[in-house]
């Protein structure tokens, strides 16, 4: 039983609950225990670091100092949350000063950052730390080669310069080769999403989600897998609106990464998540090869 | 003592004299340091002139000095300057020493007062040293006449040719089956347009017919002992499986055998060849060679058709054949060993590798080339279709901290002129992504300004990517070429058929292990590193091993056959003098002092000791040690010694510094 | 005697937590704009920004939209043949922009940025039905449908907060603030 401190990050509540939900159901098929970080706060966003750079890294400082106290890795499904974790983690370990002075601003809450742990994305633990055969072991209901597009997206791996396939990781595509699905390569997978533009700058946003979601869509995806709500946000909620700026008629279903795994290890939708969609999956759903029943 | 020790102050014009009171200086040294014998201090604006030399020398035969210290500049510009100076006038120049008050005094330190002191004290510990100096002869070494020239490209052929038509006997070692290099894989050559192999060809053909040169091909260097003028040098001859004595060159074995390979090295995996094979038609020697790991009779025993429909009599097939290793002797080594291919799989999104109309710039040399797998049709990866538009990218590699910071230099020149072959070859469209024109040599500006009016588009911008993602009906089919282009300030996408990435140039990936082999350093991307960047290129800090062409960094063909011709003008130099002089100073172990402990042993980066069994003990190869004192230190029975940097020597140096000999006699303190 | 700094010495100096390279080391080769998804909106290109910043052009610089055009994809960074760090500096002239209040009066981001900061300190967490209100009244009346319209189908299906979070240590959580902004929060 491995454990970790498990930061969902604000959209897991409610936003992207699905997500939670399929983290928590795979992750417990694979003796993977994911600890919810008691009383984590916002990290921030891309939205904070706009405003105060020392003030954005001090909230995800306590963040890491509570998975400090607890002694575990802290895990996070969300990949800006992720990313604010990694480089916060990373910079405060590299500037001791920094460190200091954030640490004082920490003692008001009994908490102090050290730098004795490591981050990760969710996806990282499926891949790396469970790793591939245990999860094909798992697998009940393979995806009978189900075409899933893998949206990588931007912040699981930039601006990481140290991982090595920043360019052209294949980490996603093995996962859902795993589990039976068939991952299409396309060219939009490293693109972004748009992220909070979709709020603030919606032309934008509305105009990356349209290259995206053409070009999973050029080369035959059923379905779109991420690995962040702000992605499976933009790329599924604002198709409609992709379809009238545009005059495109969109209607890709687009899944979590756990999502699918769930349905590969024969967990019902509905505890997964799946339903909540504005995007049908129905699709989707016919493609589970009959298995064992879920017991 | 009772020696006679001359003290020159340098001002070296305001360097030293704006921060160190040089006159005060130079009397203290007469007045206070007189019982320490020096008997004259002086003070001069460049000690480094002739006239400053003058007062020394005038010194020396006037009033007999027997010592002499010069405190000025860092000992690395000037030492020698004031050694011959010494010498000329009769002084042994090993009894001269340079301390240096500027680098270390006036240059660091901005408090004039102190600095003033503190030259006093450098002073000081100048003369206690020299006075514990003994006069040295330079080492004499005979030079062996031969040479080996290490690489068989343009800069290897160069020297080579040069050494041999002096009547010199060269050794030509050559990795692959012919020589040639990398420029026999070009089809022209910028700026003149000149068919690379015609300009080639001719030198590959003297350096094969040559009597004073000896091709060794299909050989790699094993091993390398010895020292400057007394090199022995273990070549491996790896086994043709070809009896070159029988065989003819006539090429049926290569048309018969059965078995074909990528090329990877001469075609640049663009082409295919035998596995008995010549790289390409004009191979210097004309001998193929058989490539075992493809070879169908060394995999199962069976085929041999090379063997059979071979003509000559005996038959020149010999599967028997081994490798040979043969000891060469020579006085001098000369590495051209050249560079390898930037790997462009390296910069996923420019889709070489995945993308099939992504080309590399050596595969797109092999395609111009008339010879070449498509017969010199600028043709798509069907072999079949001229593109109508082709994208030529600059950089590729290069002057990038993800890659190689280094600009590659030949690349700008070598893009326009691929952007010249596509115009001139299919009329298509060329478009070409740069970051700066590097159009820098004799006519290399003029053949930009031809590109640009035979109609190449430029546009200044790096290349982000190239995909074949295609966002309108114009780039359905096609590869698109994202980049900003900088000088309208706006994102393009450019649509082509055919993409040439200009991919930078590397060092051998093996460049590491080879400088080790010879004993000479690498710089930290491994290009080989020469003596002087400015004033001395070819040299290395190994006496006896010279550098040419792009082992020493990128360059192109003129700057390659510059140094090649350079290298063997430094040779034969040496050989003609017979002898070469190397400095004396240099370790020495104490025979009987050392317990045999060999801890100095590994840790020679000269690799200049020699341990002996039969008597335990280890001695210094004077030819070889550059006088570090690595093992000086690192003896633990004080057994090693260094003429010219003696522990007495140093001792009373650091006496001096901390003017210890102006309290009490010297030898009460040093105990 | 002081020297007044010049722009690109205040934007550096606003990267304080991020390390990057200097960007006078820029060669203005173009990778971050020929990469950046978002160019084609912005009214300078990244690289303009920075030859802009370099050449101390202030005042233009805060009137550009292209930082707030910027998604922080961080494809830029990664691409980058000098090793700046292209992004973070979008955020750095965020961050003066929204400091001095030079941001043009029409833009979202900034007020978006300001709701999003308010929320965090007032609970510990974001809250998106308050998020929305910092934006969707600057929408003309056919966003503000389109953006109604979404809002509802994701209402439906059960993805909006209705209650807005806190986090338990609230009173801590504002005192850790309060060391690193005397005054407990930027306005």
């Amino acid at each position: 039983m491995k454990k970790y401190a498990y930061f969902p990050g604000c959209s897991l509540e409610k936003m992207a609950q699905s997500y939670h939900m399929s983290a928590m159901e795979t992750t417990r098929k694979l003796d993977i225990e994911l600890q919810e970080l008691d009383d984590w706060n916002c990290c921030g966003a891309t939205a904070y670091f706009h405003v105060d750079e020392i003030l954005a890294y001090t909230l995800t400082a306590r963040n890491l100092a509570m998975a400090e106290k607890a002694g575990l890795d802290l895990v996070a499904p969300c990949s800006a949350c992720y990313k604010n974790s990694y480089f916060t983690n990373k910079n405060l370990k590299q500037d001791p000063d920094l460190a200091d002075h954030i640490n004082y601003a920490l003692e008001e809450d009994n908490l102090s950052f050290s730098g004795s742990i490591a981050v990760h994305h969710l996806m990282e633990v499926y891949v790396h730390d469970v790793g591939l055969e245990e999860i094909k072991a798992k697998v009940s209901h393979p995806l009978k080669g189900l075409r899933v597009a893998p949206y990588y997206g931007c912040q699981i791996m930039r601006p990481r310069k140290d991982h090595e396939d920043i360019e052209s990781p294949q980490f996603f595509e093995d996962l859902l080769s795993a589990v039976g699905a068939e991952p299409i390569d396309y060219p939009g997978r490293l693109r972004c999403c748009g992220g909070s533009l979709i709020l603030t700058s919606r032309d934008a946003a509305l105009n990356m989600v349209y290259i995206l979601l053409q070009s999973a869509v050029d080369r035959g995806a059923t379905v779109i897998a991420t690995a962040c709500p702000l992605c499976q946000v933009n790329l599924e909620c604002y198709q409609q609106q992709v379809n009238q700026e545009y005059g495109t008629n969109f209607s890709v279903p687009v899944l979590y990464f756990t999502q699918l795994v769930g349905l590969a290890f024969g967990v019902p939708p509905k505890r997964l998540g799946i339903g909540r969609e504005l995007v049908s999956t129905e699709e989707v759903l016919s493609y589970i090869e009959e298995g064992e029943p879920y017991e | 003592m009772n020696e006679k020790v001359g003290v020159y102050v340098c001002h070296c014009g305001t360097n030293i004299a704006g921060v160190v009171d040089v006159e005060s200086v130079a009397q203290w040294s007469a007045e206070t340091l007189k019982n320490r014998d020096v008997v004259v201090g002086r003070d001069y604006e460049f000690m480094c002139s002739s006239l400053g030399q003058e007062l020394i020398q005038n010194d020396i035969k006037e009033l007999g000095l027997t010592r002499v210290v010069v405190a000025a500049c860092s000992p690395h510009l000037h030492e020698q300057t004031f050694r011959t100076a010494c010498d000329r006038a009769g002084l042994n120049p090993y009894l001269c020493e340079l301390v240096s008050i500027r680098e270390q005094v006036s240059w660091v330190h901005t408090d004039k007062s102190a600095a003033t002191e503190k030259a006093k004290a450098v002073i000081s510990g100048g003369v206690e040293r020299v006075l514990m100096h003994e006069a040295l002869e330079p080492l004499q070494v005979p030079i062996h006449p031969a040479t080996m020239v290490v690489g068989g490209g343009i800069a290897g052929i160069q020297a080579a040719l040069e050494i041999a038509d002096a009547g010199r006997q060269v050794y030509l070692v050559e990795r692959e089956p012919s020589i040639g290099g990398h420029m026999a894989q070009f089809d022209k050559t910028f700026p003149t347009l000149d068919c690379s192999a015609c300009i080639l060809t001719p030198k590959m053909v003297s350096a094969g017919t040559h009597p004073n040169i000896t091709l060794l091909t299909w050989s790699e260097v094993e091993n390398v002992d010895g020292y400057v003028g007394n090199f022995t040098v273990s070549v491996r001859q790896k086994a043709r499986y070809v009896n070159i004595d029988a065989c003819t060159g006539c090429g049926i074995c290569w048309e018969k055998c059965p078995k074909k390979v990528i090329d990877d090295v001469y075609e640049a995996g663009f082409g295919q060849r035998k596995a008995i094979y010549t790289p390409f038609p004009q191979a210097v020697p004309k001998y193929p060679v058989i490539d075992v790991e493809n070879c169908i009779y060394f995999i199962n025993g069976k085929c041999k058709a090379c063997q059979i429909f071979c003509p000559t009599e005996p038959n020149s097939i010999d599967f028997e054949q081994e490798d040979q290793l043969i000891d060469i002797e020579v006085g001098n080594i000369i590495l051209a060993t050249g560079f390898d291919l930037f790997d462009s799989t390296r910069i996923p999104q420019y889709g070489y590798g995945k993308l099939a109309n992504v080309f590399s710039s050596l595969e797109f040399e092999r395609m111009c080339n008339a010879s070449g797998p498509t017969n010199g049709d600028i043709v798509m990866r069907d072999r079949k279709t001229t593109p109508k538009s082709v994208g030529i990218i600059h950089c590729v590699g290069s002057r990038d901290k993800n890659y190689n910071e280094y600009c590659s230099t030949i690349c700008c020149m070598q893009s326009l002129k691929f952007a010249h072959l596509v115009i001139e070859r299919t009329g298509a469209e060329v478009y070409n992504f740069y970051i700066d024109m590097r159009t820098a040599f004799k006519d290399y500006e003029e053949f930009y300004q031809r590109v640009l009016e035979e109609g190449g588009h430029f546009i200044r911008g790096k290349v982000a990517e190239v995909t074949d993602a295609a966002r309108t009906p114009e780039e359905e089919g096609k590869l698109i070429i994202q980049a900003e282009d900088t000088l309208i300030g706006r994102q393009r996408r450019i649509p082509v058929d055919m993409v040439v990435l200009s991919a930078g140039l590397e060092p051998r990936h093996d460049a590491k292990e080879v400088a080790k082999q010879f004993g000479i350093a690498c710089s930290a991307n491994s290009w080989f590193i020469e003596k002087h960047p400015k004033l001395d290129p070819v040299s290395t800090m190994t006496e006896g091993i010279f550098i040419a062409g792009c082992v020493q960094g990128p360059k192109d063909i003129p700057a390659s056959v510059a140094q090649g011709a350079a290298t063997a003008a430094r040779v034969l130099a040496r050989i003609q003098q017979g002898e070469i002089s190397l400095e004396p100073v240099r370790a020495s172990v104490i025979e009987e002092k050392c317990s045999g402990c060999r801890i100095c042993n590994d840790l020679c980066p000269f690799t200049a000791i020699i341990f002996h069994e039969d008597r335990m003990v280890t001695e210094i190869n004077p030819a070889l040690c550059q006088g570090c004192g690595t093992c000086v230190a690192a003896c633990p029975a004080g057994a090693i010694t260094g003429t010219g940097f003696s522990d007495e020597q140093i001792y009373a140096q650091i006496d001096g510094l901390l003017m210890l000999n102006l309290e009490q006699p010297l030898e009460a303190v040093a105990g | 005697m002081a020297t007044k700094p010049t722009f690109r010495q205040e934007i550096s100096n606003l990267l304080f937590a991020a390390h990057g390279e200097p960007l006078k080391t820029c060669i203005q080769c173009g990778t971050c704009s020929g990469t950046c998804p978002a160019v084609e909106f912005m009214d300078h290109t990244p690289r303009q920004l920075i030859a802009m910043i370099n050449a101390d052009l202030k005042d233009e610089v805060l009137a550009s939209n292209t930082f707030w055009y910027c998604a922080s994809c961080f494809h830029c960074t990664a691409r980058c043949p000098r090793d700046i760090d292209i992004a973070e500096l979008m955020y750095a002239v965020k961050r003066y922009s929204i400091w001095h209040k030079t941001y043009p009066e029409d833009l979202i981001g900034p007020v978006f940025s300001g709701a999003f900061v308010k929320t965090i300190i007032r609970s510990g967490r974001s809250y998106e039905p308050v998020l929305a209100t910092s934006y969707i009244f600057s929408f003309g009346p056919r966003e503000f449908l389109k953006e109604a319209t979404t809002a509802t189908s994701m209402m439906v299906k059960g993805r909006i907060p209705v209650i807005p979070p806190r986090i338990k240590r609230l009173d801590n959580f504002k005192r850790v603030i309060g060391r690193i902004v005397p005054v407990g929060g930027p306005k």
